[in-house]
């Protein structure tokens, strides 16, 4: 599904990413875990094709296809999807209307035939319910005025309703209280069907708890320093990051 | 200058009629002041040089184009190429359309160079009609103006709308150029008494010069709004004053302009509290893309003793290219006290963070930056109350980003 090698990222001149390896089958779910500052939202943004994140060496193959020479709606629509860290507040474009017009630009890209409209607002109904969300929240503009845990379980609906391939989960637990936890953790576990992947970037263990990871991976100082089951997640939980740094250390 | 004069208003093609004092008045008056240049403080970034250059003829075989049908039911009011035909008028119950009175224009004033377009009018207008809303008029009224592909022409249409005490209407004024002449329109609104007008300016312009002048006078708890589409064109002058004259008026604008290419637009807007107790609230929105120049003017004024007035003035502005130009101006005058008064502009670019956002979620890059232009510039519309004209307006705007 994805398969990464050796891939540097830099913004501007600095260096984030620093050799990087990373492989993903299809049905695996793998969290990335480290500490501030380590570059796991790097990695999320550059696999995503933000602009500014440029891979300098390296590759990152998505089926087969290389990444790099790939816009982000391409990486989209081959079936890659991004939740956001900082979701964005974009005022003024209707909620309903941009996750429609996302899919169905998709679906174009990949020669499919466009929903309608019926079909599609089934679908986000039955994410919006499972997610405990409004359905009021389709008329409003695109996470404007929504709260923190809002934005974090909308990007769960849009994830659900573009059903992706691979799904890249930047720190989607943070900031969310237990409830909400449990429900992205749910809405997560729902997609789960052995053939989706999924790459979940985090900082704490907790939704860990929820997800049971078939790998663990520990990322600090633009590498994958440390790579083992659950136990690893657990065991930076109990101990902190600092271990780390000792144990590169001797 | 007075080659503009000469050019405009030639003494000889001064119309001979029941108005000919009046315009002789204007005229003099004109050739006192002259026309604004860049030095006249109100037209600082507009210039009417192009007027200059331009040969307007008249000409009766210019055809007339049917305005756009509209996606709601409503009466409309043809002028095409400018004038009115009333002979097939028909008009709903409570209105009522007639020339005006030559006593109504006797004692008309306005200021020097900076209103020059406006003593033109006076000198030059070919019809001067009063337009009457004595009820509660259900369906919309349109003031379609149409101007025809071969029209050159100078054009001086002049119309006063009295909204009787009580009464309420929707006026839209859809106007649509397709020429490469000069339009020069004065309108005085008066919103009597407790009553109500909507009134919609949607405009599409292709090379004529647009010059239009709207006065409003509100009288106690009368309650104006104004909601704006500006589709731009060559050159676009658009000036609204609301004057809240009595206790308990309510102005209010919301305009949204969008400038692309070669076009230019510029909106000059006061709002006058001349007494206390009254409510003002405004909001205008540019879109400036190609080497498009957009202005905006926004004065509110708040006069002395006009106590207990509240106000907010709101602009945002958008630069889609390097080329493209924004001058955006808030001016707030206070001279009372307890009054709330606020106001803010900001101009920015489309950011790339909610392009990046679109982008991964499958929308290419035009799109998303074509949704991202229509959310910022569709803000203003979304204050219309009345969902069909939501609608339609919203569904202009769609057609042009």
């Amino acid at each position: 599904m994805l398969n990464i090698q050796d891939l540097r990222v830099a913004i501007g001149d600095k260096e984030i990413i620093k050799g990087l390896d990373l492989a993903i089958g299809p049905g695996e779910l793998h969290a990335i875990m480290g500490p501030n500052g380590s570059g796991k939202s790097t990695l999320g943004y550059a696999l995503a094709g933000r602009e500014g994140y440029d891979i300098t060496g390296g590759k990152v193959e998505f089926e087969g296809a290389d990444l790099a020479d790939m816009e982000p709606e391409e990486r989209a629509a081959a079936g890659l999807f991004l939740a956001f860290q900082y979701p964005v507040e974009i005022p003024g474009v209707n909620n309903a209307y941009f996750l429609r017009a996302a899919l169905n630009a998709q679906r174009k890209a990949r020669g499919e035939e466009e929903v309608d409209s019926m079909t599609f607002l089934k679908t986000v109904r039955e994410s919006l319910k499972a997610l405990k969300m409004d359905e009021s929240l389709l008329k409003r503009a695109v996470n404007e005025g929504f709260s923190g845990g809002e934005k974090k379980r909308n990007e769960i609906v849009q994830m659900a309703v573009l059903n992706p391939k691979l799904a890249v989960l930047d720190e989607t637990d943070s900031g969310l209280d237990i409830d909400a936890l449990k429900l992205v953790a749910e809405g997560i576990n729902a997609q789960r069907d052995g053939k989706r992947s999924f790459l979940v970037i985090t900082h704490y263990q907790r939704l860990l708890d929820y997800l049971t990871p078939d790998r663990v991976h520990v990322l600090a100082g633009g590498r994958i320093v440390e790579s083992g089951g659950q136990e690893l997640a657990e065991r930076l939980e109990a101990e902190g990051y600092a271990f780390l740094e000792e144990e590169s250390a001797a | 200058m007075s080659s503009m004069l000469e050019q405009l208003a030639p003494e000889a093609d001064l119309i001979d009629d029941q108005y000919v004092g009046i315009r002789r008045r204007a005229r003099q008056r004109l050739m006192t002041h002259g026309f604004p240049d860049l030095k006249t403080e109100a037209w600082k970034y507009t210039s009417l040089r192009v007027l200059e250059k331009r040969e307007l003829e008249g000409g009766s075989d210019i055809g007339s184009v049917e305005p756009k049908t509209l996606p709601f039911e409503a009466c409309i009011i043809r002028f095409d190429n400018g004038l009115l035909d009333d002979a097939s008028l028909d008009l709903p119950e409570g209105v009522y359309l007639e020339p005006l009175d030559p006593s109504e224009l006797v004692n008309v004033d306005y200021g020097d160079r900076a209103d020059a377009m406006a003593w033109l009018n006076l000198a030059r207008f070919d019809q001067a009609w009063k337009l009457v809303i004595a009820g509660e008029v259900e369906k919309p009224l349109v003031l379609a103006t149409t101007l025809s592909e071969a029209f050159r022409a100078g054009v001086h249409p002049r119309l006063k709308i009295e909204v009787a005490d009580g009464a309420s209407a929707v006026l839209i004024e859809q106007q649509r150029d397709y020429g490469a002449g000069l339009i020069n329109i004065v309108q005085d609104i008066h919103v009597g008494r407790g009553a109500q007008l909507r009134h919609i300016i949607q405009r599409r312009n292709a090379d004529s010069i647009w010059v239009q002048r709207t006065r409003v006078n509100v009288s106690a708890d009368g309650d104006y709004r104004c909601h704006a589409l500006e589709l731009a064109g060559r050159l676009v002058r658009q000036d609204l004053a609301v004057h809240l004259l009595e206790a308990g008026a309510n102005g209010e604008i919301d305009g949204v302009a969008y400038v692309d290419s070669k076009q230019h637009v510029d909106w000059h807007t006061a709002i006058d509290h001349e007494v206390g107790h009254t409510n003002s609230r405004e909001s205008f929105r540019i879109l400036a893309d190609g080497s498009g120049v957009g202005v905006f003017n926004g004065r509110i004024h708040i006069q002395r003793g006009a106590d207990d007035s509240h106000s907010d003035l709101n602009t945002a502005n958008l630069l889609l290219s390097e080329n493209a130009r924004i001058n955006t101006k808030p001016e707030l005058e206070i001279y009372a006290e307890e009054v709330t008064a606020s106001h803010g502009a900001t101009i920015g670019q489309l950011e790339d963070s909610a392009l990046f956002y679109l982008r991964s979620r499958g929308l290419p890059a035009d799109e998303a930056m074509a949704l991202l232009k229509f959310g910022f510039a569709a803000a203003p519309l979304e204050t219309l109350e009345i969902a069909d004209l939501r609608e339609w307006l919203t569904n202009e705007l769609h057609r042009v980003l």
